[in-house]
């Protein structure tokens, strides 16, 4: 038998490296997606994916093509500052590709006016706040009356609050 | 005041004036950059340096090249107008499908008074605020509500420290999480110094605020941005002139969060009072 080559284990830890370097680079090539962003290091294909997720809330235009008049007396008022969505909740709710599916949500109780308007510290004091004594918010003589349960409503619309 | 879209592309550290050894600098990284590519292209042959261009956020090949992004978004908090209502928190939740006990965005009320500071956040505000307690509301000097959320930030330490690159910046400035690959190590959750990432309990990945992606890539606001009543919230495009965010910043003041952090926020505050943290 011949003698091995004085340098066969040098042979030997070329050939590992060399399989364990296209072991790595088809592993990697494996394991990184087709999408990769190399310049931000992330997955193409997440954003896609992140973009697909389903809208819930519509915003106003999706109101006014079914809610005209209700939409054009809002606009005007001072009550245009907060979304039909604010008050009645997301769309997907309620219609659905040019459909109306459910009841929209309408909440006429108090605590929808109060969670906005009830009077507080920590509201800009430019914000019309509903006091009863007159603290911090306007003092309204009708609001002085006012008992515990008289719904808002019995003076003023939602769409158009100015009584 | 100087405005953010001018501001933007540079950091809040301090510039240090290179002077004349511009030249050998440049010389410098040029000459590092093409070695680099060099060894790029022979080990991996020259599909990456394509890659390595960039795009839209989702194509990897550079069709548009380094152009610079069509949009810049920026998100505007203005405090002055917070009225503390919590719808912004309810629509997020609704949006998102966020689990109860954890918030893509919160709202906390300061209430300033003579012996210190109170600050609040019950349930992030979901159902708005209750009356401050007569006692302290007697001591108060001021007292504020400020809604809180990711800042998607220029620099961001979550996208750092994702050792799976599962977090990312995209060039439009959205901060994003990839579900598929996070493995919920919440590194990032640690790294944030704002705290507006958790573990979602359900899906046990990493979780925080969006920009609500879906909505602007679909022509729609942010739902917080949508449903806020008292324009405390704005959301758009730096690069539109006409954009609700470019107009706010000719005649108002603006801060970001812990300017120290040098994260670089784009999520700007008007009307912060000091006291915030
Ligand atoms: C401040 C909260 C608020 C906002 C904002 C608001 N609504 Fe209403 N809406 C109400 C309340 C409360 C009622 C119930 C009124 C009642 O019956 O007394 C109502 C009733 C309605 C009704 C049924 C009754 C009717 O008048 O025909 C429609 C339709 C409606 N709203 C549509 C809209 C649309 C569209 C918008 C946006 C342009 C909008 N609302 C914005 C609070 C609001
Ligand atoms: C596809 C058309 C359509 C769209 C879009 C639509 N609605 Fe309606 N909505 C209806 C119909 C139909 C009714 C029932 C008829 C009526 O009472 O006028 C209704 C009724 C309502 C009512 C009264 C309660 C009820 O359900 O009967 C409210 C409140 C309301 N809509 C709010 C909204 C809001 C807010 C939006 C936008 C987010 C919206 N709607 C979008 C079709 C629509
Ligand atoms: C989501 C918050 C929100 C809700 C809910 C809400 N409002 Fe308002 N309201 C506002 C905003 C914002 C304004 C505009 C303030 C301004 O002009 O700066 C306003 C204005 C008003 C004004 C006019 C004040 C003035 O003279 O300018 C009245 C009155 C009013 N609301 C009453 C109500 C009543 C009654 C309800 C219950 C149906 C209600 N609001 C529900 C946010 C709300
Ligand atoms: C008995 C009738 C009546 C009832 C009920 C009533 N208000 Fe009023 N409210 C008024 C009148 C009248 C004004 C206008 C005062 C003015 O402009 O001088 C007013 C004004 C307001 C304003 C504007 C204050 C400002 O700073 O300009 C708000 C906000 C308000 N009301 C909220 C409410 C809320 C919330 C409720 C329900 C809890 C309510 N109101 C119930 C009669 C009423």
């Amino acid at each position: 038998m011949a003698a091995p080559s004085p340098r066969s284990h040098l042979y030997r830890l070329l050939l590992i490296l060399v399989v364990f370097g296209a072991g790595f680079l088809a592993v990697k090539q494996w394991a990184t997606p087709d999408s990769w962003n190399y310049e931000h290091w992330y997955r193409g294909d997440a954003v896609v994916e992140a973009a697909a997720q389903p809208l819930v809330y519509g915003g106003n235009d999706s109101c006014k093509t079914c809610h005209k008049d209700v939409a054009k007396l809002w606009r005007k008022k001072p009550h245009r500052k907060v979304a039909c969505e604010t008050c009645h909740g997301p769309i997907v709710d309620h219609a659905k590709a040019g459909k109306k599916t459910a009841v929209a949500f309408i909440d006429k109780t108090r605590a929808q006016c109060l969670n906005c308007h009830l009077e507080g510290i920590n509201r800009p004091r430019a914000f019309p706040q509903f006091s009863k004594q007159g603290e911090i918010g306007k003092l309204v003589p009708k609001h002085k009356e006012l008992d515990a349960v008289t719904p808002c409503a019995k003076c003023h619309e939602a769409h158009d609050p100015r009584p | 005041m100087n405005k953010p879209l001018e501001n933007r592309p540079q950091s809040s550290r301090p510039v240090i004036d290179a002077g004349g050894d511009d030249a050998r600098r440049e010389f410098l990284r040029n000459f590092l950059a093409g070695t680099a590519t060099a060894t790029v292209l022979m080990v991996f042959g020259p599909g990456v340096a394509a890659l390595a261009q960039g795009g839209s956020d989702s194509a990897p090949a550079g069709a548009s090249g380094k152009a610079a992004p069509k949009h810049q978004f920026a998100y505007v908090i203005n405090v002055n107008n917070c009225i503390g209502c919590g719808n912004c928190v309810r629509a997020c939740k609704r949006e998102n499908q966020v689990p109860s006990a954890v918030f893509r965005t919160w709202v906390e009320r300061y209430v300033v008074t003579g012996e210190g500071m109170y600050v609040e956040s019950p349930n992030g505000a979901l159902e708005g605020f209750s009356q401050v307690n007569a006692g302290i509301r007697e001591k108060a000097t001021k007292s504020f509500t400020v809604p809180k959320m990711c800042n998607h930030c220029e620099n961001p330490p979550c996208v750092q420290v994702c050792p799976v690159g599962a977090t990312f910046k995209t060039k439009e400035g959205f901060v994003l999480v990839d579900p598929e690959h996070c493995l919920g190590c919440a590194y990032c959750v640690q790294a944030c110094p704002y705290g507006a990432r958790f573990i979602n309990p359900v899906t046990h990945k990493s979780d925080k605020c969006t920009w609500c992606y879906h909505r602007v890539k679909n022509g729609k606001l942010p739902a917080c941005v949508t449903v806020c009543p008292n324009k405390a919230r704005l959301f758009g495009d730096l690069n539109d002139p006409e954009s609700e965010v470019t107009q706010i910043f000719k005649d108002e003041a603006w801060m970001v969060l812990k300017p120290g952090m040098h994260t670089d926020p784009t999520c700007f505050y008007v009307g912060m009072p000091r006291e915030v943290v």
